[in-house]
Order: C-alpha cells, then sequence, then structure tokens
C-alpha cells in the first residue's frame, strides 16, 4: 500500500514537471554551442575551448557557451549536437569529428533554422553558414619555401614525407607545398605519406629513403608536420648525419620549438589556435546579435560539394630561430621557461631571456 | 509472501525505479529534458544500443557473454553500406547480406565454443579484433562511407503521420484487449498476468502523444519494439527459447535433460550477432554513415552495460528480453540528459560506471540470496 502512495507521489512529480517544461524554461539567454572533437590532442581542451568561451564572455553579456567534446566518436557529436539545439542554441561553432559524417548535423541543425560556423576541419556536402581554418596550402608553400631557401644551389635531392592520406587537411598542405617545388629546378628523391601522421612510420620511411638514395645526397627534408620531423631526424641521427640537412615542420609543438632553437629542425609554423577560437567566438556572437557574419570578414569562398560556402582562412606564421621570440613566445603559446629549460646559452643567442613572458 | 525488500524483488525493480529517479533528477536540472523533441531524439539515440543490448540479453541468458557485439554491428554495417554505395545493390539485398554476413559471424564463434571449447569470453575477444579490423578492410582507404540510398536513409528517418501513430495505438490497444478477454475466459485475468498488456496500452497512448507534438512516431522505434515483441515472444514461448534459459540456469541438468545444448548455442550466437547488425544498421541509418569508429569499444560496453543494467543476469538463466529496453533507456537518459546539462565525457563515464556497479552488485546479492 505504502509502495503505492509512494508511487503515485513520484508520477505526480514526473507529471508537474512536464508541466513546466512546456513553458519557456528558466532563462531566455542566448546561446552558442561549441562542438569540439576529441580531447587526446591537448589544444581542444586547453586552447581552443578557454579562448572561445572567454572571448564570447567579453563580448555578449547575454551569452552562454555550451561546449562539449565528442572524444573521437562521430554518433557522440551527434547527440551533443542535437542536445544543443534542444537547449536552445541560436548558432552551432563545429569542429566535426569527420568531415564526411558530419553533414547529418549541419543539415539538422539547418531544418531547425540553427546555423552553422564550421571550425577548423570543414564539412562536406551540407548547408554550412561560415567556414574558419588557417590556409593549408599557404602552410605547405610556407613550408617549401623556407626549405628551398635554406638549401640554395645544392645539387643534392629532397625527402618528401607527406600527411596521413586520409586526411583533407593533408592534401592541401602537399598541394601547396608540390606548386613551390615544382616551380623550383629541384630534384625530389623518394616521396612517401605517412599514415596517421605516425612518427614512427615517419622514422621507418626516413630509414629506407636514407637505404635508397645513400646519407650523402640529401639535401633538404620536407617534412608535413612536427611529429614526422621528429621520426625524420632520429633516424637521420641514428644514421650519424651531421651536420642534419635543413627539416621542416608544423604545429610549434614544444619538442619542435626547441629542435628549431638548437638547429635539429630548420622551422615550423605557428598557427594561432587561441586567435582561430577567439576569432570563431566574435563571428559567432555576430550571427546571434545580428543573425549576420559581419561584411568583410569573409577572405575567400571554400566548395563544401553543396555550394561556395564563405571562409575566413587565417595567415600561418613562420617559425624558425630567429623568429621564436616574436612569434610562439609573444603569443603567450610557449613560455621563455618552457622553451629554454635547460637550453639557456641558445636561448640568449636569440634573445630569450627568463622573466620575458608576456 | 516475501518481505518488502526482497533482494529478487528489488532486483525487478531497480531498473523501472532507477529510470524514473533519472528523468526527475534531470527535468529538475534541465526542463528540456521532458520536452517532445528531446523525447524523441533520446529515443533515437537508444534504438541502436538497444537492439545490441538485445543480442547481449540473448547470450547472457545462456550462461555466456559476446565481447564481439559491438566489432559485428559496424562490420555488418559496413558490409550494407559499401555494398549499397560502392557496389550499387538495392537496399533490401545489401541488408540481407549484411544480415547473412552476422548470422555467419555468429556461428564461427559458437563452432569455437562448442566444437573446440573455447571460453566464450575468450572467443568473442579474438572476434572483437578480427571485426574491427575486417571493417576497417571494407571501408578501403576513404575511412567513411556515407550510406545515400534513400531507404536506407528512410529507416531512422522516416515519422509516421500523426493518424498512423494513433492507429499503430489503436491496433496494439486492442490486441492488448484481446488478450485480457482470452486470458479473462479462462479465468486467468489476474493482475499478475494482465499488467505487462495495461501498462503497455497506456505507454502507447502517452508515447503516441509526445511523438506527434514533435516529428511523429520514429520509424525506428517502431522497428526496435517489434524486435523486443518477437524476441520476448521467442524467448519464453518457444523451445528455443525455453532451453536457452535451461541451460543458463544449469548447462549440464539441461543435458541430461535430452537438451541439445550445443545446437542451442550455436542458434543464440547467430541470432546475437544478426541482432547486432541490425542494431549497426540503425546506427548507421541515423548517423547516415558508417566510419571507422562505428561500432567501437565504447557501443559494446555500452549495450553490455544496458543488458545488465535492466536486469539480465550475468550469471545466466534470469533475465527478459525487455531489460534491453529498460537498460538502454536508462543508459541513453543518462547520456541525453549529460549531454543537455554540457557534463564532461569524464563526468558521463563516471555516473554510467556507478550506475552499472549498483546493477552487478544488485544481481549478485539477488543471485546470492536465492
Amino acid at each position: 500500500m505504502s509502495r503505492a502512495r509512494t508511487a503515485a507521489a513520484a508520477l505526480a512529480i514526473a507529471v508537474g514537471m512536464l508541466g513546466t517544461a512546456c513553458g519557456d524554461g528558466p532563462d531566455a539567454e542566448r546561446r552558442i554551442a561549441l562542438l569540439l572533437p576529441e580531447s587526446k590532442t591537448a589544444r581542444y581542451e586547453s586552447h581552443d575551448r578557454p579562448a572561445f568561451v572567454g572571448r564570447v564572455a567579453e563580448l555578449c553579456a547575454e551569452c552562454e557557451t555550451l561546449a562539449s567534446n565528442a572524444g573521437q566518436s562521430a554518433s557522440r557529436q551527434q547527440a551533443q549536437a542535437e542536445a544543443a539545439i534542444t537547449n536552445g542554441a541560436a548558432v552551432l561553432v563545429l569542429d566535426p569529428v569527420d568531415s564526411t559524417s558530419a553533414a547529418v548535423i549541419v543539415r539538422h541543425a539547418a531544418e531547425a533554422g540553427v546555423p552553422v560556423i564550421t571550425y577548423d576541419r570543414l564539412v562536406l556536402d551540407a548547408p554550412v553558414t561560415f567556414h574558419i581554418t588557417f590556409d593549408n596550402e599557404r602552410v605547405g608553400a610556407m613550408q617549401a619555401q623556407a626549405l628551398l631557401d635554406e638549401i640554395g644551389d645544392s645539387d643534392g635531392v629532397l625527402v618528401v614525407l607527406n600527411g596521413s592520406p586520409t586526411d583533407d587537411n593533408a592534401a592541401q598542405f602537399r598541394r601547396g607545398a608540390n606548386t613551390v617545388l615544382a616551380a623550383a629546378d629541384v630534384e625530389i628523391g623518394v616521396e612517401a605519406d605517412i599514415p596517421d601522421w605516425s612518427p614512427d612510420q615517419a622514422q621507418e620511411a626516413m630509414e629506407r629513403a636514407l637505404t635508397t638514395l645513400g646519407r650523402d645526397r640529401i639535401a633538404g627534408v620536407y617534412a608535413a608536420n612536427d611529429g614526422i620531423a621528429a621520426g625524420a631526424i632520429a633516424a637521420m641521427k641514428a644514421a650519424g648525419l651531421d651536420p642534419l640537412p635543413p627539416v621542416t615542420g608544423q604545429d610549434a609543438e614544444l619538442a619542435a620549438v626547441r629542435r628549431v632553437l638548437v638547429g635539429e629542425q630548420h622551422m615550423t609554423v605557428y598557427k594561432a589556435v587561441r586567435t582561430q577560437a577567439r576569432v570563431a567566438a566574435e563571428l559567432a556572437v555576430g550571427l546571434v546579435r545580428d543573425e549576420e557574419i559581419p561584411a568583410g570578414v569573409r577572405t575567400t569562398w571554400v566548395d563544401n560539394g553543396y555550394d561556395r560556402i564563405p571562409a575566413l582562412l587565417l595567415e600561418p606564421l613562420l617559425v624558425t630561430r630567429e623568429t621564436i621570440a616574436g612569434t610562439v613566445v609573444g603569443d603567450g603559446f610557449w613560455s621563455v621557461e618552457e622553451v629554454c629549460d635547460g637550453l639557456e646559452p641558445e636561448c640568449a643567442t636569440v634573445g630569450l631571456a627568463a622573466g620575458e613572458t608576456p | 509472501m516475501s518481505p518488502v525488500l526482497s533482494p529478487a524483488r528489488l532486483g525487478r525493480w531497480a531498473p523501472p525505479l532507477a529510470l524514473a529517479a533519472i528523468w526527475i533528477a534531470m527535468t529538475a536540472l534541465n526542463p528540456r529534458f521532458l520536452s517532445a523533441v528531446n523525447l524523441t531524439n533520446l529515443m533515437l539515440q537508444i534504438v541502436a544500443v538497444g537492439a545490441i543490448a538485445v543480442a547481449v540479453v540473448l547470450v547472457l541468458l545462456i550462461g555466456e557473454i559476446d565481447l564481439s557485439v559491438g566489432a559485428v554491428s559496424g562490420f555488418g554495417a559496413a558490409v550494407v553500406a559499401v555494398l549499397s554505395v560502392k557496389a550499387g545493390w538495392p537496399a533490401g539485398l545489401a541488408i540481407l547480406a549484411g544480415l547473412a554476413t552476422g548470422a555467419c559471424v555468429g556461428l564461427v564463434h559458437a563452432a569455437m565454443v562448442t566444437r573446440v571449447g573455447v571460453p566464450s569470453f575468450v572467443v568473442t575477444l579474438a572476434g572483437l579484433l578480427t571485426w574491427q579490423g575486417a571493417l576497417l578492410l571494407v571501408l578501403g582507404d576513404t575511412g567513411t562511407v556515407n550510406v545515400n540510398d534513400t531507404s536506407l536513409v528512410a529507416i531512422a528517418g522516416t515519422f509516421l503521420a500523426p493518424e498512423l501513430g494513433w492507429a499503430l495505438a489503436a491496433a496494439f490497444g486492442g490486441a492488448a484487449v484481446a488478450v485480457v478477454a482470452v486470458q479473462a475466459r479462462h479465468g486467468m485475468a489476474t493482475l499478475r498476468r494482465s499488467w505487462p498488456w495495461l501498462v503497455g496500452s497506456a505507454g502507447a497512448v502517452i508515447a503516441v502523444v509526445v511523438f506527434n507534438a514533435d516529428r511523429g512516431v520514429p520509424l525506428a522505434v517502431v522497428l526496435f519494439l517489434v524486435l523486443l515483441g518477437i524476441g520476448d515472444l521467442v524467448m519464453r514461448r518457444t523451445r528455443l527459447g525455453r532451453h536457452a534459459v535451461a541451460i543458463g540456469s544449469d548447462a549440464s541438468a539441461a543435458r541430461r535433460a535430452g537438451i541439445a545444448v550445443d545446437r542451442i548455442r550455436m542458434a543464440v550466437f547467430s541470432l546475437a550477432s544478426v541482432l547486432a547488425v541490425t542494431g549497426g544498421i540503425l546506427a548507421a541509418s541515423r548517423l547516415l554513415a558508417v566510419n571507422q569508429s562505428s561500432g567501437g569499444t565504447d557501443v559494446m560496453l555500452t549495450a553490455i552495460a544496458a543488458a545488465v543494467i535492466g536486469g539480465t543476469s550475468l550469471f545466466g538463466g534470469r533475465g527478459s528480453v525487455w531489460s534491453a529496453l529498460l537498460g538502454a533507456l536508462v543508459v541513453g537518459s543518462l547520456a541525453n540528459g549529460l549531454d543537455l546539462l554540457g557534463a564532461s565525457p569524464a563526468i558521463r563515464l563516471i555516473v554510467t560506471g556507478l550506475v552499472l556497479g549498483i546493477a552487478v552488485g544488485l544481481d549478485t546479492w539477488a543471485r546470492r540470496s536465492r
């Protein structure tokens, strides 16, 4: 009997809540959803999310950011997008787990009248409102040009280690690099795609290149990112190359910046992730307030198979030994302590000293 | 009369009570949880894992385990997607081929268990790795295959017209009335026998009201419920089902009683893999794609957690197909609610883990005190 009464009470509470659910909800503020793809790469939770949330809070007191992370699961991201729309998000800022299958998220949002800004990675075949990323072809071109400048008129050959064959961004880096390399009079001895951007695979590929080309003919190594550069450098050190030929990189990982400092790696590319997040936040707030992207933001159009999407491509920055202070350290991406720990003499020669962190 | 708080009774009532508690808590924290849109989304979110959980229930009932259900669901869905998209097969044929793939996979598992005598835990662990590899192989270099066949898309993308939803509810209500009338004629219409039909009819009416307030009754949910109904009939009313439960309770006693233990195991393992592929197809139809993470490890863990949380015993012989629905609702409501609250993945894993721990604890307690 008492159980029946308890059940009746529970039902009454539930029905009462059903009643309130039909109302307007407790808060009618404006909501912006940030959907990040995974948490294993440190940048999303440590750089993108705080910069985005902070900028939204600065610009718009009545706005709230609903941030979620899909942990590399496309179906989880789909559920999180649905939750964001249910929660009344007025705009989605989406960094898709999978450029292809995320189309279902964008279409669902469009049906609900919610615009989608794609962030870092484009979503293909879907009505995307705006796209913000770095100019990936420019990254590839910068790497190739820096390599050519360093090599000069050496008569050796190049080793080209591209990124993952399944990554659309990797294809863009390669396109940019190929344009520059093809225009120059330089011979490519070995070219390989590195599955999953894996440093181990890069090391093996470099070992094979050393075997086929011979260790003395290599004038330089185009490595698509810092992980691949790490593998290539390890292979060349193990083979006893001294001095090392110039090696490129990308991402400004701490280990790579320190390699650039001691001269093992020629350059890396810094993509100001925090700037990207802040600009995305500004666009999202603009969409929430005025229902449009401010004029003049678009720098180009990209074709995603559905339509031409207005896009903002941010400029990557070249990091060499001389420009460490002005780029990654000046921007607060890495502190002087992190870069210089144990390398104080090298730091002194390029004007980096402890206590100068902005 | 058993005491009010007997372990068995607690075990039976814990899942629905847990579900009610979660719904009340989530609604209190975010009233949008109970909105028609969100409840429709919730149901669409659970059908795939729910179907895979049915597979787990069947295997648990005969006292075995299948760790490969997630990988098999992804593999089967990839077969369907590739045959449909890359080879241009009609949807029906592609689906049949996928289900047949599942049946073969299940027969291989069962043969290893029954003929070679390897524990199912190890066989299906090997299966998990193998079928994950097979998924990557079938998908090929591109890694993602977008499903665009209209019939495949329609499975999870169709919402029934309001009248059709009501017609279905009326048909179910009519069937319930007929069953209870027959029970009454034979003097068997006690509350104990008739309540599932009464509760089911009431549930159908509420569900149609909620679904019609949003986009309509989702076809995928109807398919899932039909699957549960058939599964329940098979497990309770056929020889296969009763023998399966007998094997799960005590395999050697079942063998002495003349039950063809190995044949039943063969049937249950292949049925489970077919159900897993069914879940995989539902998931693919919802995501409109099959990719490298389809049917990943967390699908398997969630499905097993759902079966156990729903009240199916890890120790065999005790449980019901409906526990897949109940457990999937509990796990799905937690995930959905925590997403609405913007909880981090860490919190979601911890909460689901705690609920699973409590469910297994109850199960063990109920078993010991029998």
